[in-house]
């Protein structure tokens, strides 16, 4: 593969591949690299080792039968997703949900936020050679994985939501564990910040490294703590709030240059809001049904489409889900995150370092699978 | 703000073209418009200058036409418009990965899946799918598939 032209010795390109079985991929990820001593020439992202062909399956069974795949696409963050479809369903047919359901999506959602944002803290700071971060921040999500246990059944892959509602209603136990939990990260985060974010090392691996800016972000469609990263105060949840996000007091964090550090620095203040969030509608929690009572066992959906835009951990996805008035979609496409910050490497790894390309990857937290569908 | 603005414009593009407003919210849209395959290009660049970005791209399978689908957005609430593009099954519709460079993964995809190929594209491989596939999985007469209809049957 190696194009070598032994008399120009600064010409030699040499191609590396990197992953798809490489630590710091997250899942299958292939990059060819064309190098130039250290420094990337090109970079090619090969992506599809994971496809399962989502939208197919979407398109080929009824809505409630697809409910299970959401969680899938996206394992890190499979809440949101079921959330996300949920949500999409009950606006296309129609489903009045009841206030205390929206809560406790609200609730098991952004804990999920969280989680996902911890094992990103935690993988990257070990993709970039500090062990301890990770060991803090699993114990930190395995509370979470507890607390999401307690009441749906899973660790990941969670299939909480129903059309309507949610599976089991949240008991004194799983309020006083989120409780216990959110009184744990408040000292956590003080950890956190002396450990990594004030760290010199952890700082001169990330500052000024695959800096993605406001131009080049909208190129690619670029959304979530990435786009926020480069300034742009862009989040689902402010934009067109669904469920009870307008009546929730949270920040939106924005970063301002677009580096490795900003996108670090975005992600972790995002998991304090999310701690906000979590905190209010506990307090704001009113009883009542968990899931409505009348949810029709064959949705009759009408003719037409729908677009339904949320936010998950890695930033704007959406179903566009296609209705011939059938129990099954007509076609059901999911937009997903990952794929615009992916897709930004081809042009954000060029001129870097082989080594800077694994801060880059780790930073932009990317999950394939997602991707891939 | 923005949408409303984009939507002068393309009424000055392309006067004859059918643009619709949705009434009940559900297409997450504030307008939609239907261009020929061929005018994309110019649609694209138009929404480029005003600074939107491309959100989402797909296709749609109909027995009698592929529909090409384009969600733009901007980063501010109630931004998202869509373009319509019907393309027929044998066309091969004009690229816009060089207003938007994002756009070479998302047209590789819809090619991947539907077997649409987009004139211009400098990469055309396969991007999710093995790079030998020669099938086109979301096409209406792969695999397993509930319905096949015309596209007047949905949307009328």
């Amino acid at each position: 593969m190696a194009e070598q032209d032994i008399t120009q010795a600064s010409q030699r390109v040499f191609s590396l591949n990197l992953g798809p079985q490489h630590p710091s991929t997250h899942g299958v990820l292939r990059v060819l690299l064309d190098l130039d001593g250290e420094y990337i020439v090109k970079a090619d992202p090969v992506i599809g080792y994971g496809h399962r062909g989502h939208e197919k399956m979407g398109e080929n069974r009824q809505y409630k039968q697809f409910l299970p795949n959401t969680s899938r696409m996206d394992y890190l963050s499979g809440m949101l997703f079921n959330h996300g479809f949920v949500l999409a369903v009950e606006k296309l047919v129609g489903i009045e949900v009841p206030e205390r359901a929206k809560y406790i999506r609200v609730i098991a959602s952004e804990l999920n936020r969280i989680s996902s944002h911890l094992l990103w803290f935690g993988t990257y700071l070990l993709d970039l050679g500090g062990f301890t971060p990770f060991l803090y921040t699993f114990d930190d999500r395995e509370q979470i994985l507890d607390i999401l246990d307690s009441v749906s059944g899973s660790r990941l892959t969670y299939s909480y939501c129903r059309f309507g509602g949610v599976t089991s209603d949240i008991d004194s136990k799983f309020i006083d564990m989120t409780r216990a939990f959110l009184k744990r990260m408040e000292s956590r985060w003080t950890d956190y910040d002396k450990l990594v974010s004030k760290n010199i090392i952890f700082i001169h691996r990330t500052r000024g490294v695959g800096v993605i800016d406001r131009e080049l972000a909208r190129q690619y469609g670029v959304t979530g703590p990435n786009l926020r990263a480069c300034g742009v105060g862009f989040d689902v949840r402010r934009s067109e709030p669904y469920e009870v996000y307008d009546r929730l007091d949270f920040e939106v964090p924005t970063g301002s240059k677009g580096d490795a550090l900003d996108r670090y620095l975005v992600r972790f203040s995002e998991m304090q809001q999310s701690c906000r969030i979590i905190d209010q509608a506990l307090e704001h929690l009113p009883g009542g049904e968990f899931i409505a009572k009348k949810v029709p066992q064959k949705l009759a959906p009408p003719k037409g489409e729908l677009y339904f835009a949320f936010e998950s951990a890695r930033g704007l996805c959406a179903y566009y889900l296609v209705s011939d008035g059938g129990p099954d979609p007509y076609r059901c496409h999911i937009r997903v995150p990952s794929f615009g910050n992916l897709n930004v490497l081809n042009d954000v790894l060029p001129g870097t370092l082989v080594a800077d390309s694994i801060s880059i990857l780790g930073s932009i937290d990317v999950v394939i699978p997602e991707i891939d569908r | 703000m923005k949408a409303k603005e984009m939507e002068r414009v393309m009424l000055l593009m392309f006067p004859d073209a059918p643009l619709e407003r949705d009434e009940t919210g559900l297409t997450g849209a504030q307008w939609s418009i239907i261009v020929p395959a061929s005018s994309i290009r110019d649609a694209a660049k138009a929404f480029d200058g005003a600074g939107f970005f491309l959100e989402s791209l797909t296709a749609l399978d109909f027995e009698d036409t592929f529909e090409l689908v384009y969600h733009f957005n901007y980063y501010e609430p109630g931004s998202r418009v869509v373009v319509r593009a019907p393309c027929g099954h044998d066309q091969v519709p004009p690229s816009i990965c060089d207003v938007y460079r994002g756009a070479i993964w998302l047209e590789r995809e819809v090619h991947d899946f539907f077997g649409i190929k987009f004139s211009g594209n400098p990469d055309m491989r396969p991007l999710l799918l093995p790079e030998d596939a020669d099938y086109h999985p979301l096409r209406k007469t792969f695999g397993k598939v509930s319905a096949y209809h015309k596209r007047k049957m949905i949307y009328g």
